[in-house]
């Protein structure tokens, strides 16, 4: 359902190579044709979204370079000199084109100068015709998110709290109703015995009445008090063992993050955020610089517009206006993220709080042990911000990853990891580490012997390798 | 021959007192005092109800129930701008060099997160093979001082760096005298910055070596300290040297001595001390022989005599047969031998270069063309500076690095004249002596927050950078001297980069290849420039034997020294050092007067220590100076001295310089003095030191001594955990009975005989089943199999008793990082000391009962025979940890299955599983498990000595070690943290772990490389050579439970007859 970012990064790879192979054998005088004609649109958008977008808008407002809507119009200098533009901007300058020379001076001293461009005059001009034309027009911008689920921000999740709160007030009303009812019943009772002389029945209270049904009842009582207590042992039971599960945990972040854009619509790789996941025992939270790789030109969001990126400016101090950094005395025009300024960090509630005396690794389990995000995470793609995925959740991901072991255990207990450790098989072969291992297992006697004992399920499990042992997370 | 010594831990064992039989016999000291609490006066008058009770205890559980289930929120704070060197959860290293005016040790810093956690040696591109000492790795903790000044004052009260520097750049360039006075300045730009300010600069040491100095100015026209090595000297004199420990810049020594003593190269040096106090060197020394601080001079005289051919006078027959021996040795091992000698007596250090020289070591062992540039203090002009600062001639006085109102031997007359100085300003980052007495304090970096560049000798430059942004507004030392010199670019990493790029700005990025390795390497080269020495001494010599023959000796003698943990007093404030027992006395927290068993006896002290036998106090006069501290009876201290520590009573006048450097009571309260001042932890014994012919002389020949009827606990681990009268833990051997077996196989040599029992078999076949059938323990086993051997990993230590120097480096290093708490002197008291490694320390008596029984003496009469074991008894240091036992009693008994065995060879303590039983413990034959009686790092008992406690000290914690909580078992865990990143790292290369790469605190602290760590499935690592090796074994092997520890047999060079 979803393209490994590498893909992509091929494909842009040889994209470059085939705009560099063009450049090569570039024929210089394709026409007379103005650059604003027969271009197509569709080689346009990609080429655009490659070469400009990080820099430039297609609409009218300025992300670092000035948004591209309507270029068709206010272009006011010569088609030659807008191809050389984008080629060489600082050549363009030299050439002393007036028209030129106030872009210079309007954009530069704020944003620097524009990068120069390795597009053909071909390539340009397809690139116009897509930018001169509404994108609406062209249409299937969308596409990637199709599939996306769409994250509503007001979404309230109905608690189980609440539904109980509900049947208290039932319970109440209907008992309500019974005494009322046996009241009237009584009365009747009283009133038909008093018509017909018969003697009435001695005023006893409630209780009374209830200890003497108790004594007719006594075996169907006893019964039900057996299930009654019996019941208050599982549920009180099943109540202590959820004490400390964090199923489906997901607390309000201060910034409300969307999983499902960055991971689901634009296809980025967990692990260009969370990269430390492979070289640390933390896979860590994204610093606010990181957001920024992005963010500097992204400003606005799909779903929360400007509010929630705003947060990050404010702590890293960015000034979305000028598209520059903030320093400590407070100057823009700074390139990169300033040291000296004193912003707020980011203070993000954790989601999967493990006790102090687990020392979980991350990279043990990502580089080495080769697992999937998604099998501890879930299906984040479809999150908003992070969650603790419920087991069973997770193991419905299997279509879409097959290397994914099914557990049965709570996710984020002790028994959910050693299900896993039981489960998961070690590769003795390809990894220079255990292959020593295989060998000593190998030239001993007493090491073949337990050799064979792992292998009597013909794999060589985590469990086997001691990964049931208290030392391996306790420590 | 097998060994027939005895072993004994203290005189209350060697003695078998009560308390010794009752601690013996328990596992556990203080229980939990019911008695105590039920006979508690108070108890019947409380008005607490038993209902009321049971409603309290009712109300607390189901408030605990409650706060149980709340899911508290925790906040996840990245970086908003993360440098990209830091990834959260990796440690980075800096190469670094430390230096503090007696230590010198090139370093690598661990930091986490951005912060420094551990200290240890750069062994990659360090000098004195990068091995650091248990000071230099608890200086770390001093980074993180709640005590450190958080910026400039004047007058104690808060100022700006821009007041202070007004004032005091108007004082120094006033018409006054501006002075600066400073510890002896190693680094080369250093003493450029201070140039700079144009005033006069006065170096002094606190430990002065200015005779030894003088010594070589005076034969050889080098006025310099020389640089000592010890790796070629194969015959080591050392007249009162503690060079293990403190002698000059010893962290360079220890190495080099070590790599000769290791008997398996088939030689093995041989090393002479006389001493009087029993130094942590002479513990290790193959010939110990005890004389009087008046008659080192004579030990050096007799020694040229027999060089030259004469005889010994003024000497007692059995010293002059000892001194006979020494010369002996020396002249038979010419220029591959040392004759060093630790007083600062001038007299005596011409005689010691005389004999050097004689003995052709200039040149091989000594090098004085490339002498040592540390300790060039210039007394004399100190005490000139002294005298002229009470004469009002000094107007402005700049101390830096130094502590003079504390360490001068005349600091009373140096505060006097500082009262006098208009303008003084101290550099120290504390508010200390000195500090608190100077007008301005400029508080200094702490040294993990600085740069700088330093030169012991010269031809190399060792480097110190930074390792964390500065914690407070404190600014580095030079730069402060550059900003009052008024220079242009007073920035001082601009200042140290233009000493090594003339070129350098920075204002532009400017990047040089050669200073970039050089800081990745923390040391580069620097220029070459060598003395000529030339003797010319020898009238100087003859003067000088003249001289010490006159020396006269008093009935009772004073030796001050340096110990291990508190150095000169700068790491008075130290927790984790505090707390590491001394090497030699294992008494914690403390200072006190070491005497001989006969002088004691002769006072009528109390001889003996433990938590109910206090010791005596006793009153010490020197001249007209009186000091009062506990008398500890050290066997052998030559009777008729005393020894007393310096670095002792930091902070007498309530100084704010560190909680832990005060006395805390039973509850981690400070205790107070009289005055209402905090009490300093034992008196400084600085003032008794004198000076004669401008050197300061750390012994006095004249003291009085009496007992005074007061008692005073002094908490010393000598006699926790002992072996419950097991004495097998050691083996020992002569170096000859060491070589006449050194080729049998393992288990067969006379001095390490696999332990046997009988059998009811006839095993020797000699067709008569009787007593000398027997087989190996080891083929006795409750168990199945040995479950880790050739499965796997299987990690093993192995301990070398021959080249443990007992130094506690290992001790210090463990605390640090494994987050060990510290649980202050009451609860050391009370034995329940945390340390996860401790250095036993054995006195051994070469007499025995066996031996007693050989020659048909009876049991009392063979006691007799010994003349007394206290008087002079060989020394032996046994690391002890956790042995991870292959069949371990502790995993036995544990009801919750807390402690198991993993497949690695590791005995695993599981904190979350424990539920304080204690079994284990008590199961535990090697004593080394530890019990959290209290919530070190929230009880209140502990808030003055437990880092954990304050949120800044708490920063040197260990982030991979769960810090215990109250109730749980803990104990050594062979570092596993460091095993499992080992791993991981090797997973991660996809490569097998190499020997060497996974290594224990301990084993990397070690600075005689005696504790080595590894695989010992590994069939090509070292730990599994010398497990092999027929030195080899177990402690307390007859018990049979498979340790992954060895022990190797301790082999001292003596011959068989005299050991």
């Amino acid at each position: 359902m979803k393209k490994p970012m590498n893909s992509r990064l091929i494909r842009v790879q040889h994209l470059a190579l085939a705009i560099c192979t063009v450049l090569f054998f570039q024929v210089s005088g394709v026409g007379a044709q103005s650059i604003w004609e027969a271009g197509d649109p569709i080689g346009g958008q990609t080429l655009f979204n490659t070469n400009c977008a990080s820099c430039h808008k297609i609409t009218d407002e300025v992300l670092v370079g000035p948004g591209l809507y309507g270029i068709q119009d206010r272009w006011g200098s010569s088609d030659d000199m807008l191809v050389q533009w984008i080629q060489n901007p600082q050549e363009a300058h030299e050439s002393g084109d007036k028209y030129i020379k106030g872009l210079v001076d309007r954009y530069v001293p704020t944003y620097g100068w524009m990068t120069a461009q390795a597009v053909s005059k071909e390539e340009i001009r397809d690139i116009m015709a897509y930018v001169s034309n509404p994108p609406e027009v062209i249409g299937g911008t969308a596409d990637a998110s199709a599939d996306c689920p769409t994250i509503d921000d007001d979404k309230v999740e109905e608690s189980e709290s609440e539904n109980a709160i509900w049947f208290l007030i039932l319970f109440v009303l209907f008992i309500t109703i019974a005494l009322g009812a046996s009241g009237v019943k009584r009365s009747l009772t009283d009133v038909l015995a008093e018509k017909n002389g018969e003697e009435m029945l001695p005023d006893s209270s409630y209780m009374q009445r209830l200890g003497g049904w108790i004594w007719n009842n006594l075996v169907f009582v006893s019964l039900l008090g057996v299930f009654f207590v019996l019941y208050l042992v599982v549920a009180g039971y099943s109540a202590l063992m959820d004490i400390g599960l964090y199923t489906d945990y997901s607390p309000d972040q201060p910034i409300a993050f969307i999983h499902s854009v960055h991971v689901c619509e634009n296809e980025i790789d967990c692990k260009y955020c969370h990269h430390s996941a492979y070289e640390s025992k933390h896979a860590g939270i994204p610093s606010a610089n990181v957001c920024m790789n992005c963010h500097k030109a992204i400003k606005k969001g799909k779903i929360s517009g400007t509010v929630e990126i705003e947060k990050i400016y404010a702590a890293i101090g960015f000034d979305s206006n000028s598209g520059t950094y903030i320093d400590g005395e407070g100057e823009i025009g700074n390139l990169l993220p300033q040291d000296s300024y004193d912003g707020e960090p980011i203070k993000w509630n954790k989601v999967h709080n493990l006790p102090d005396h687990v020392f979980f690794s991350h990279q043990q389990h990502v580089t080495v042990g080769g697992l999937q995000c998604q099998n501890c995470h879930g299906d984040v793609s479809t999150y908003s911000v992070g969650r603790i995925a419920p087991v069973e959740e997770i193991n419905e991901l299997v279509d879409a990853y097959p290397g994914l072991i099914q557990l049965s255990k709570p996710t984020l207990t002790m028994g959910w990891c050693l299900e896993c450790h039981n489960k998961a098989e070690v590769d003795m072969t390809s990894n220079g580490y255990y292959e020593e291992l295989h060998e000593r297992l190998n030239d001993s006697e007493r090491g073949n012997e337990e050799l064979r004992r792992y292998l009597e399920d013909d794999k060589i499990t985590v469990r086997e390798l001691g990964g049931w042992e208290c030392s391996k997370c306790h420590y | 021959m097998a060994n027939t010594k005895k072993y004994w831990s203290g005189l209350d064992e060697l003695d078998g007192t009560d308390a010794f039989q009752e601690i013996q016999s328990k596992e556990f000291q203080e229980q939990i005092p019911v008695d105590k609490f039920l006979a508690d006066e108070k108890l019947n008058s409380t008005t607490t109800g038993r209902r009321d009770f049971l409603k309290f205890m009712g109300f607390s559980l189901t408030a605990a129930t409650l706060a149980a289930c709340e899911t508290p929120v925790i906040k996840s704070i990245p970086y908003t701008n993360k440098p990209a060197e830091v990834t959260p959860g990796v440690a980075n290293y800096y190469a670094s060099s430390y230096y503090d005016g007696m230590d010198y040790a090139n370093i690598l810093v661990k930091t986490r997160e951005g912060r420094p956690i551990f200290v240890k040696g750069n062994a990659a591109t360090g000098t004195g093979a990068g091995k650091v000492n248990a000071r230099v790795i608890g200086s770390v903790m001093e980074l993180y001082d709640k005590a450190r000044l958080e910026g400039p004052t004047k007058n104690g009260e808060a100022t700006t760096w821009s007041n202070l520097d007004a004032a005091v750049s108007e004082s120094i360039n006033g018409n006054g005298r501006a002075v600066v006075l400073s510890n002896t300045i190693v680094s080369p730009s250093t003493r450029k910055a201070i140039e700079s300010l144009g005033a006069e600069h006065i170096q002094y040491d606190a430990i002065s070596y200015s005779a030894l100095r003088e010594a070589q100015a005076a034969s050889f026209g080098v006025n310099a300290v020389p640089h000592y090595d010890f790796s070629k000297a194969k015959v080591v004199v050392s007249i009162a040297a503690d060079f293990l420990n403190s002698w000059l810049t010893s962290t360079q020594f220890a190495p080099d001595y070590a790599s000769l003593r290791n008997p398996n190269s088939g030689s093995q040096s041989k090393h002479f001390q006389f001493e009087s106090v029993m130094s942590m060197t002479g513990t290790n020394a193959d010939v110990r022989t005890m004389i009087s601080p008046s008659e080192e001079g004579k030990v050096a005289a007799g020694i040229l005599a027999v060089l030259k051919g004469g005889a010994v006078s003024n000497l007692e027959t059995k010293l002059s047969s000892r001194v006979k021996a020494a010369a002996n040795a020396l002249s038979g091992s010419k220029g591959e031998s040392l004759l060093i000698a630790g007083t600062n007596d001038l007299s005596t250090q011409t005689i010691v270069a005389a004999i050097n020289q004689l003995l052709g070591n200039y040149g091989t062992t000594i090098d004085l063309e490339r002498p040592s540039q540390a300790y060039r203090g210039d007394e004399s002009a100190a005490t000139q500076l002294i005298a002229d600062m009470n004469s009002g001639k000094v107007s402005t006085l700049i101390t830096y690095g130094c502590n003079p109102s504390y360490d001068m031997p005349n600091a009373q007359a140096f505060n006097s004249g500082l009262a006098k100085v208009s303008t003084s300003v101290s550099m120290n980052g504390v508010a200390d002596e000195t500090a608190s007495r100077s007008t301005f304090v400029a508080p200094d970096h702490h040294y993990l927050e600085s740069w700088n560049d330093l030169s012991l000798r010269a031809g190399r430059i060792d480097l110190v950078q930074p390792t964390i942004e500065p914690l407070f507004n404190t600014r580095a030392a030079q730069e402060s001297f550059l900003v009052w010199s008024s220079a242009e670019n007073a920035d001082w990493y601009t200042f140290l980069r233009s000493q090594y790029n003339g070129d350098y700005t920075s204002d532009v990025l400017y990047s040089d290849s050669d200073w970039n390795s050089a800081i990745h390497d923390g040391n580069m080269a620097g220029n070459e420039v060598s003395e000529s020495p030339n003797y010319t001494a020898s009238i100087e010599t003859s003067l000088a034997e003249r001289k010490v023959s006159k020396v006269k000796g008093g009935d009772m003698e004073l030796v001050t020294y340096v110990k291990a943990t508190a150095g000169a007093g700068q790491h008075a404030a130290n927790p984790f050092l505090q707390e590491t027992p001394d090497p030699v006395s294992k008494v914690t927290w403390d200072n006190y007067v070491t005497m001989s068993k006969s002088d004691m006896v002769a006072l009528g002290l109390n001889t003996y220590i433990a938590q109910e036998d206090l010791a005596t106090v006793v009153k010490v006069t020197v001249g007209d100076k009186q000091i009062e501290l506990p008398a500890y009876m050290q066997p052998g201290q030559k009777p008729g001295t005393i020894g007393i520590a310096l670095g002792y009573g930091r902070g007498s006048n309530g100084e704010k310089i560190g909680q832990a450097a005060y006395q805390t009571g039973e509850k981690g309260q400070h205790l107070m003095l009289d005055s209402g001042l905090p009490m300093p932890i034992g008196v400084n014994a600085f003032p008794l030191t004198s000076n004669s012919e401008g050197n300061t002389i750390y012994a006095s020949y004249d003291v009085n001594i009496e007992a005074t009827d007061r008692e005073y606990p002094l908490a010393c681990t000598q006699i926790h955990n002992t072996y419950m009268g097991r004495d097998s833990v050691v083996r020992e051997t002569s170096f000859d009975s060491y070589l006449a077996e050194a080729d049998k196989p393992k288990g067969k040599a006379s001095w390490n005989m696999a332990h046997a029992l009988n059998v009811h078999d006839d095993t020797n076949n000699d067709g008569v089943i009787d007593a000398r059938d027997k087989e190996n323990t080891s083929e006795f086993d409750l168990w199945h199999s040995h479950p880790v051997k050739d499965v796997g990993h299987r990690w093993g230590m192995t301990i070398d008793l021959t080249t443990c120097t007992g130094c506690s480096a290992c001790v210090t290093a463990c605390s640090i990082e494994n987050n060990v708490s510290v649980v202050g002197k009451d609860e050391v008291l009370r034995h329940r000391d945390m340390h996860w490694i401790r250095i036993d320390r054995y006195y051994a008596s070469d007499y025995s009962l066996e031996k007693g029984a050989d020659e048909g003496v009876g049991v009392i009469s063979s006691y007799g025979l010994m003349e007394d074991p206290a008087e002079n008894p060989q020394t032996v240091h046994m690391p002890m940890m956790c042995q991870h036992c292959n069949h371990a009693p502790c995993e036995t008994v544990c009801p919750v299955a807390a402690t198991t065995h993993s497949n690695e060879g590791l005995n695993q303590m599981t904190y979350n599983r424990c539920i304080g039983t204690r079994y284990c413990a008590n199961n535990c034959p090697y004593k080394v498990r530890r019990f959290n009686w209290f919530n070190y790092k929230g009880h209140s008992k502990f808030e003055n000595v437990n880092p954990a406690h304050d949120s800044l000290a708490r920063l040197v914690l260990n982030p991979d070690v769960t810090v215990r909580a109250r109730g749980v078992m803990e104990k050594c865990s062979m570092c596993v943290q460091r095993i499992q990143s080992g791993k991981l790292e090797a997973k991660k290369a996809g490569t097998a772990i190499n020997d060497g790469e996974v290594v224990t605190a301990c084993a990397e602290a070690c600075p005689s490389n005696a504790i080595a760590f590894g695989d010992l499935n590994d069939t090509g690592s070292q730990v599994r050579a010398i497990s092999e090796n027929n030195r080899s074994y177990h402690a307390l092997e007859e018990i049979g439970v498979q340790p992954n520890v060895f022990y190797m047999t301790k082999v001292r060079n003596v011959d068989s007859n005299e050991a």
